[in-house]
């Protein structure tokens, strides 16, 4: 239930504000981590943006979202929202400098599957990269599985995601029962779908709680509709007394609309800048992976035999 | 576990089921043959990490991790010294440290971190702790020494009810062949016709069952109970000081759920939503299944949340 849970206390924010500070402080907490290390030929200009930061973790969603749609077998679509989640509150806290989102996406992927029993065994997982060998298929599992302790750790180990595809069925199944003004509720249901699949690409999952999001959804695919279902936020929800609560919530799904209206993919000319910086800064600052790994080594846990060197797949063979 | 093996001979489970991995002081396994091998004088140095050891101090590894093995052993030998127990402490914060204490010397010792220092300090520990060291351990011997009386006497009747039974058993077998025997010779004496020596018998073989059967009704009286109280005990009747509380009343919990109320779970059919969602079919419901249970959650998860700001 979403009322007590994790998803409510940690990881519902007040305002858009809050979440660009957020990401504006894992920004700077990267630069400064680099600058602190003293590394020779490090200069202001290296680093990326915010906007950068934005433009590379929009291509990346996206070409999640790409992957899990691709997947097979079908990947049912709390998997994918859990997912898109996933990604979204890492980079909450994280810079894409530090962690390359290519390994984070297919990594928080792997764990929603886990986590919403969608049940596809490891090999299964990346037998979906179908650019890449089977040599090279087995290096990715390797990275996944090494970052998914990571992840989990990032995610403060709050996994359960209350997506908004379940509160829209109960909203379409109270409409039916309580609201028979409206004739025929199924067919909300197409553009509904759309405003839900549109919104797990905007920040709504971390500003508003599920069931609001479904409801804008459902009043959306309304207007659009051309019908009017106003009336049974008043008459069903019991907000007729409550002006105070109605109008917050038409706040909100202004709010949220306005989110969805933001949304637009980064320009291709953009991303290709942008990810050569990044790629620049991985290549010669963030050896924070290898560095931890060996750390395990040393430390005698793992006695695996050392891996081949990484980061050999590019991004262009993976789909 | 297949690739459990010796690290000398390299001979595993697999190939010899009749393996004994052994392991000594050090954590370091090695199998019962090698050991054999290798310790004759009875003594020498472990093959990989070169600790000095002797063969009688060589243990059947019962863990798949032998470094648990050298743990078990460890822990042995340091409670023998650390042996207080929680009445020799003025607060469960001091027992709890001095336990914390323990673990630590234990960790240490098996992950052989900084063992020098902590064996001094145990060593100390046990030349400023000497009396109580000495009286936990009487204490314990004793303790120990009652416990095993009361299972030997508990084994003691246990062997006497079973010899008692075995005789029973072997009383009532002779009876039922002396009556048969009884039975072939007056057959072969007697002028009575057969038909009623039969009859005969039979009443006989009847009356004894049923007494072989009454006997078995009486329950043989035992004067101890198995946890070793003298039964027909004195037990003071003097009623239990009965103490006064205000009893407890059950308030239920409130749940903020930040939304409209939901329809309770036993509602839904008389409200309607079932049928606007697909019934269950027989098969699921073998499970526990049914649609209210789906129904309730989308209707719950729909709510919950709503107005939350």
């Amino acid at each position: 239930m979403f009322h007590n849970s994790s998803h409510r206390k940690y990881w519902i924010f007040k305002c858009e504000e809050e979440l660009d500070h957020m990401r504006h402080k894992a920004n700077q907490k990267f630069r400064n981590k680099i600058l602190e290390s003293g590394k020779p030929g490090v200069s202001e200009s290296m680093f990326l943006e915010r906007h950068g930061e934005d433009v590379v973790f929009r291509h990346y969603e996206r070409r999640m979202l790409d992957f899990c749609n691709a997947f097979k077998p079908v990947m049912p679509k709390s998997v994918v929202g859990t997912a898109l989640m996933f990604f979204r509150r890492f980079y909450l806290n994280n810079s894409v400098m530090e962690y390359h989102p290519r390994i984070i996406m297919l990594t928080c992927a792997y764990l929603s599957c886990k986590v919403e029993e969608f049940n596809v065994s490891c090999t299964q997982f990346v037998g979906n990269l179908l650019q890449e060998s089977p040599a090279g298929q087995e290096r990715v599992l390797e990275q996944i599985l090494e970052f998914e302790l990571l992840l989990i750790q990032q995610l403060n180990f709050h996994l359960v995601v209350h997506n908004p595809y379940r509160p829209m069925e109960g909203l379409l199944i109270d409409l039916k029962t309580r609201y028979p003004t409206l004739e025929n509720p199924e067919s909300l249901r197409k553009s509904a779908d759309d405003f839900l699949t549109q919104a797990a690409m905007t920040d709504a999952g971390l500003l508003f709680p599920p069931s609001q999001i479904a409801l804008t959804a459902i009043l959306n695919s309304a207007l659009r509709a051309g019908l009017s279902i106003e009336s049974y936020l008043t008459e069903c929800l019991g907000l007729k007394g409550d002006k105070e609560s109605l109008s917050k919530m038409y706040d909100a799904m202004r709010r949220m609309k306005t989110l969805l209206k933001k949304y637009e993919l980064p320009k291709s000319e953009e991303v290709n800048a942008y990810k050569q910086k990044l790629e620049r800064i991985h290549a010669e600052l963030a050896t924070s992976s290898n560095k931890r790994k060996r750390g395990y080594e040393e430390d005698g846990h793992v006695s695996k035999e050392p891996r081949i060197t990484e980061e050999e797949w590019t991004d262009e063979d993976l789909m | 576990m297949d690739d459990q093996g010796c690290p000398r001979c390299k001979t595993t489970k697999y190939r010899n089921p009749s393996l004994k991995l052994m392991v000594n002081v050090c954590g370091h396994t090695l199998c019962e043959n090698c050991v054999e091998m290798l310790f004759v004088r009875g003594s020498g140095n472990c093959v990989q990490c070169d600790t000095p050891l002797r063969k009688s101090n060589f243990r059947v590894q019962l863990f798949e991790d032998p470094t648990v093995d050298k743990e078990v052993e460890i822990r042995k030998k340091v409670l023998k010294i650390y042996n207080k127990r929680d009445v020799d402490f003025s607060s469960l914060r001091d027992y709890n440290d001095y336990l914390e204490q323990v673990e630590d010397i234990v960790y240490n010792l098996t992950n052989n971190i900084d063992v020098e220092n902590t064996k001094l300090r145990m060593e100390q520990y046990q030349r400023e702790n000497r009396d109580i060291i000495q009286k936990n351990k009487a204490k314990l011997t004793r303790e120990q020494e009652e416990l095993e009386e009361l299972l030997l006497l508990e084994q003691q009747g246990n062997e006497q009810r079973r010899l008692e039974v075995l005789q029973e058993e072997k009383r009532q077998l002779q009876a039922k062949r002396k009556n048969k025997q009884a039975l072939l010779d007056e057959l072969e004496q007697s002028q009575l016709p057969a038909t009623i020596l039969l009859a005969q018998h039979k009443v006989r073989a009847a009356q004894l069952e049923s007494e072989i059967e009454h006997q078995h009704k009486v329950v043989k009286p035992t004067n101890l109970f198995s946890t070793g109280i003298h039964m027909r005990q004195t037990v003071s009747l003097q009623a239990v000081p009965k103490i006064e509380e205000v009893l407890y009343h059950y308030k239920p919990l409130p749940v903020e759920t930040f939304g409209p109320q939901v329809p309770e779970l036993e509602q839904l059919g008389r409200l309607g939503y079932l049928n606007h969602v697909r019934a269950a079919m027989p098969q699921d419901t073998a499970g526990g299944y049914t649609s209210a249970l789906a129904c309730h959650r989308a209707v719950q998860d729909a709510l919950s949340g709503l107005f939350l700001l």
